[in-house]
């Protein structure tokens, strides 16, 4: 295989590196990688993605996924049906009423009944659960045993207890409520300026694998730290995929030579370090665009419907299903990108919902629900091969919000719920304790917001550990790691 | 008689000669320096001041030079205060001081986007149809491209960076005129008092949508409903002190373990009280703020641009402001029998005000929007003292904050180190380049620009339509490129700056180049198309307009030939005619013509394309 040999000396290249940064761990992971080969691909696709799916301002997770037992939703109801425009949804099997304001939650009908195997975490057990109304297609992943719920993940440093909290006793992440924070610690695991994300550190640590590095850590959009690594840098794509900088072949306003002039202008060194930023990122932009472009185009995947809009009653776009229609193309683009191991990030904002939760939100987690589901079924039949068990999808937020509405919203908070999506998840799940709804009747809120019981870093862990990547090297990637469970078990192994 | 004196009397001397000759005793004159452009700062950065610098704050400093600044000084000063240097705006500069040139700017009446708006609306409803966001855009344009008061447009643009509103949000893509008129209230407290800029920042209806504060209601014991929190927090992250407690040049107060919070979430919960019992505009009349204007129905017609009103000492219903003991920081407001919002909202805001971080917090983001990514600690302690005293004991005064930040001598020199300056923001750009040639709408509505959000085919970024109240960049980004983060840079227009976007960006700038008659905004290229010939003087003009003097010497190399290389056909004299004193046939003419043009494009393109471009120094 030609990207063998490409693959070979990347891995020599990246090895030194990793090694170089993380002492001798490095040096078993990179020999376990080396001897992955492609002898594998005859039988089954020696391929894995992971993909980030952020969702900015920070989800009202409360409202997305709920325990539907008397004893928390009563508090639930109690709490949050208050207000001018109150943000409690209805009970399971409430009835729709047309007649209500579109997008209220009695125009939206009871909360929708997803049903745990409770296999795990199984202090859980007793109590029921429901998904958002607008969210058909996740009750039918969650049914299907594709999908699974992290309950109450959040930043840690620690594990915290609410006594600890409130007694200060012990180390909590930085700038908690802060947005720009709390992105920058879900992605990088520190407030903003931290360089490096968990995303594109795993990319580091597998790029090797790849036989061309720079399609390692892709994103669909935009600048996000998550996809920043030590040597992985964030490759940046649309949906039409890469853009190719016109005049710099061919003629330029009449002139033969001077497309010859653009490209060295455009591409030299330079001695200012943000010109010199600047050109190299010009660099890898005409650079993989050839490559990239030609591949991405000749992989086709079905493309998303449009999703049912609550708040107007009709159907739309959802930019959301496009970005991982894009994200699916890549994917089916692998072979002729070299790529073995790959790290996408895709997001869609507006989830700050201080005010008009019941429109805005429904709204978007109608569009999440539907891109979920969109891509489960697209990489089912990418270019005729099922994906799915190579590819996991998991949503991270700026945090969850506060258990207490302030009438038709609600306010910054910490932990919240999360989904994990795909073929090698072990779906039709709740890992971690789902806490009670309410301020001050269990162990797990404080403050008017939920104190994470699973930390960023055991998901990352999860996570990196079905990519392939050594404990050795995870606890480079996750440095808090060793105060938190390694492996939450949502995915199967291999 | 010492180096810069006797450059200074070059240049004079160089003014009054005609155009080719300028050109080329300049480029004389900068290979003898050695540099381009770099003359005039031979001395670096430090307390020397540059050409005008003392007019500072607080008046002339005697003994310095005050008088008129170069050519290539005015265009760097021009760069980084208005919305892009012209030819004329450097010729008259040059003739004037940078005082004189500021008192001329906080002179000049400013024009409201709310009334291009009105027009607008009013077309349209004759026609049948209806304004959107696209018509604020076709009006900042307007004011970016022809409007006289240059540097309120620049302030303007700099402060709708920090105290960001967005078409993006869904309500505020209804309300074009009111984020007009948020704009409107921007540039005109630009030149005032921050606590006003604050004030009126806090009443605006539109940020009262944007952040929620507006029909915010008190709490309520008995369900545990809080108020909402989000103005509270981003007035005091975002506008005004920030995340920590900062000295004055802008480094952050360590303290044992680390940097220092400047408030607490209690801080905010207090605050959060104050900012609650504000609605919608009602009326002239105190009867006029009812329950049901309160909650949005019966609209007064004014109430997207008017300010925000109290209700709740006005109608028998006094459920909306909190009345319990609020506090923040070191104050508290007592607990009060009846409600009063206004009084409240003044306390807090007073609060925020005289926060010492605010000089060095909001200096230092204004300074990296104008002038420099990185700026010195003793840069940004400079501005913080002119925010906390303009020389007359008057803190917050933003004619002394701009003063400080565009005259101070590193603002002025042409910084010589690897990370001096900032990455132009790509709005920025095609303002500067539409600017530098003169552009003029046929229709004189500037439409067409419109929506340039695009990363893959436009700019990244369009005025007004941040994804968040965070801005289109971070002030602390801190871009991955592994040079840029070991040298601990902050570089936040880097932020938009990525494979996809630096193609869209060069795609779109070269259909800007060339003329279009199709499009509303055209470029006036007659001055450029007259120096086609000799494409040295055409590049020089670039360095100018577009560079402010900084174009390096491999580059005009570059630049020059590749524009040589569009050869213009010889003139092909009509048979039998004589051969002076005739012109050539219109084919030969035409072919001509577009060969000039072309060199004109090149010379263009190539210039905003170059990276030494993209980062104004």
């Amino acid at each position: 295989m030609s990207s063998f040999n490409a693959s070979r000396r990347q891995f020599l290249r990246t090895a030194s590196v990793v090694s170089g940064s993380v002492g001798a761990a490095g040096a078993p992971f990179a020999l376990n990688l080396a001897s992955l080969g492609s002898a594998v691909a005859q039988t089954a696709p020696d391929y894995k993605a992971i993909v980030c799916l952020f969702l900015y301002g920070g989800n009202d997770s409360s409202n997305m996924i709920l325990r539907t037992d008397s004893a928390s939703f009563a508090e639930y109801t109690r709490m949050r049906a208050t207000g001018q425009d109150p943000i409690a949804l209805l009970a399971p099997g409430t009835a729709v009423n047309a007649g209500a304001a579109r997008a209220s939650p009695a125009r939206l009908g009871g909360v929708l009944p997803i049903v745990p195997k409770f296999t795990v975490s199984t202090e859980n057990a007793p109590n029921t659960y429901a998904v958002h109304p607008s969210m058909p297609e996740t009750a039918s992943l969650f049914a299907s045993g594709r999908l699974a719920v992290l309950a109450n993940a959040g930043p840690l440093v620690v594990p915290l207890t609410r006594a600890e909290y409130t007694a200060n006793s012990k180390p909590r992440p930085q700038a908690l409520g802060s947005h720009n924070d709390q992105q920058s610690t879900w992605q990088a695991l520190g407030p903003e300026g931290v360089k490096i994300g968990w995303g594109g550190h795993l990319g580091d640590m597998v790029a090797s694998a790849n036989g061309n590095a720079v399609f390692t850590s892709i994103s669909v959009s935009g600048n996000a730290v998550f996809s920043a690594g030590q040597t992985t840098f964030q490759y940046q794509v649309g949906n039409g995929g890469a853009a190719a900088i016109g005049g710099i072949t061919g003629t330029l306003f009449g002139s033969t030579t001077a497309s010859t002039t653009l490209r060295s202008i455009i591409t030299a060194d330079n001695q200012h370090l943000f010109a010199k930023e600047y050109s190299s990122i010009v660099s890898r932009s005409i650079n993989a665009q050839a490559t990239f472009q030609s591949a991405f185009n000749a992989s086709t995947v079905t493309a998303p419907t449009q999703y049912f809009q609550p708040s107007t009653g009709n159907n739309a776009n959802n930019g959301l299903a496009q970005q991982l229609q894009t994200v699916a193309r890549v994917i089916g683009a692998r072979s002729a990108l070299g790529a073995k191991r790959q790290i996408f990030f895709v997001a869609m904002g507006g989830f700050d919902t201080h005010d008009t939760q019941n429109a805005s939100q429904a709204d978007l987690l109608a569009r999440l629900s539907h891109a979920m589901a969109y891509f489960d079924s697209a990489l089912a039949n990418v270019g005729g091969v099922d994906l799915r068990n190579n590819v996991t999808l998991f949503t991270a937020s700026d945090f969850g919000r506060t258990i207490t509405t302030n009438g038709d919203g609600t306010d910054h908070g910490w932990g919240g719920h999360h989904f994990v999506l795909g073929g090698a998840v072990k779906g039709g799940e709740i890992y971690g304790r789902f806490p009670i709804f309410g301020l001050n009747n269990n162990q797990d809120s404080a403050n008017n917001a939920y104190l994470p019981v699973t930390s960023v870093d055991t998901i990352g862990s999860t996570l990196g550990r079905w990519f392939g990547v050594s404990d050795a090297n995870l606890d480079t990637v996750f440095p808090n790691l060793k105060n938190f469970p390694r492996d939450l078990g949502f995915l199967k192994p291999g | 008689m010492d180096k810069f004196i006797e450059l200074r009397l070059a240049r004079e001397r160089i003014v009054d000669v005609g155009r080719g000759a300028f050109a080329s005793a300049l480029i004389v004159l900068v290979a003898a320096c050695g540099g381009g452009g770099k003359d005039a700062t031979d001395a670096g950065p430090g307390p020397a001041p540059g050409p005008g610098a003392g007019a500072g704050p607080g008046g002339s400093t005697p003994g310095t030079v005050v008088d008129a600044p170069t050519k290539t000084e005015a265009s760097r000063f021009l760069a980084q205060a208005t919305m892009g240097p012209t030819a004329t705006e450097i010729d008259r500069l040059s003739t004037i001081s940078y005082a004189t040139w500021f008192d001329q700017q906080f002179a000049k009446p400013q024009s409201l986007h709310r009334i291009y708006i009105n027009q607008a609306s009013a077309d349209a409803a004759a026609v049948g149809a209806q304004i959107s966001e696209v018509n604020f855009f076709d009006s900042w344009w307007s004011q970016a491209l022809g409007a006289e008061d240059q540097l309120r447009q620049r302030a303007a643009f700099a402060l709708s960076e920090i105290f960001v509103i967005s078409f993006a949000n869904a309500t505020l893509q209804a309300q074009p005129r009111g984020v007009a008129s948020y704009y409107d209230m921007l540039g005109e407290k630009a030149f005032g008092n921050f606590r006003d800029l604050l004030e009126g920042v806090t009443y605006h209806p539109m940020m009262g949508i944007y952040l929620s504060h507006l029909k915010n209601q008190k709490e309520d014991p008995v369900t545990g409903r809080v108020p909402d929190l989000n103005f509270a927090r981003e007035i005091t992250q975002l506008f005004t002190i920030g995340q920590y407690k900062l000295n004055a040049d802008g480094s952050m107060v360590m303290g044992a373990g680390g940097p220092t919070l400047a408030y607490s979430s209690a801080d905010l919960g207090g605050l959060s009280q104050v900012f609650t019992g504000l609605s919608w505009y009602a009326g002239p009349e105190l009867t006029d703020r009812t329950n049901a204007r309160f909650f949005g129905s019966n609209a007064n017609i004014e109430r997207d641009w008017r300010p925000m009103q109290d209700y709740n000492q006005y109608t028998p219903n006094t459920s909306f402001h909190s009345i319990t003991a609020k506090t923040f920081w070191q104050t508290t407001i007592a607990a009060q029998s009846a409600p009063d919002t206004v009084g409240d909202v003044k306390i807090a805001l007073d609060t925020l005000f005289n926060n010492p971080n605010v000089g060095p917090f909001i200096g230092k983001q204004l300074i990296q929007r104008l002038v420099s990514s990185d700026p010195s600690p003793a840069y940004v302690a400079r501005v913080s003292a002119a925010f906390d005293n303009n020389g007359s004991g008057v803190r917050g005064d933003m004619k002394a904050v701009w003063k400080a930040i565009l005259l101070d001598p590193e603002a002025r020199a042409v910084g010589t180190s690897s990370s001096a300056g900032k990455l132009r923001e790509p709005v920025l750009r095609l303002a500067h380049m539409l600017r530098a040639f003169n552009a003029d709408s046929k229709s004189g509505r500037f439409t067409g620009i419109g929506l340039t959000d695009d990363p893959a085919t436009r700019l990244n970024q369009t005025p007004m339509f941040a994804p968040t109240v965070f801005n289109f960049f971070r002030p602390g980004y801190v871009p991955s490129g592994a040079g840029l983060s070991q040298a601990g840079l902050v570089v936040p227009e880097m932020q938009l700056t990525h494979e996809l976007s630096v193609a869209g960006y060069m795609n779109y700038i070269r259909t800007w180049t060339s003329i279009d008659t199709t499009r509303d905004i055209q470029q006036d290229y007659s001055a450029e198309i007259a120096l086609a010939a000799t494409p040295a003087d055409l590049v020089e003009r670039m360095n100018l307009l577009l560079f402010s003097g900084t174009m390096p010497d491999a580059l005009r190399t570059q630049i020059t030939a590749a524009v040589t290389s569009r050869a213009i056909p010889a003139p092909t004299l009509p048979p039998g005619t004589p051969a002076s004193g005739v012109t050539p046939t219109p084919t030969n003419q035409a072919q001509i013509d577009a060969a000039k043009r072309d060199r004109v494009y090149l010379a263009v393109f190539l210039s905003m394309a170059s990276p030494d471009y993209l980062i104004q120094k």
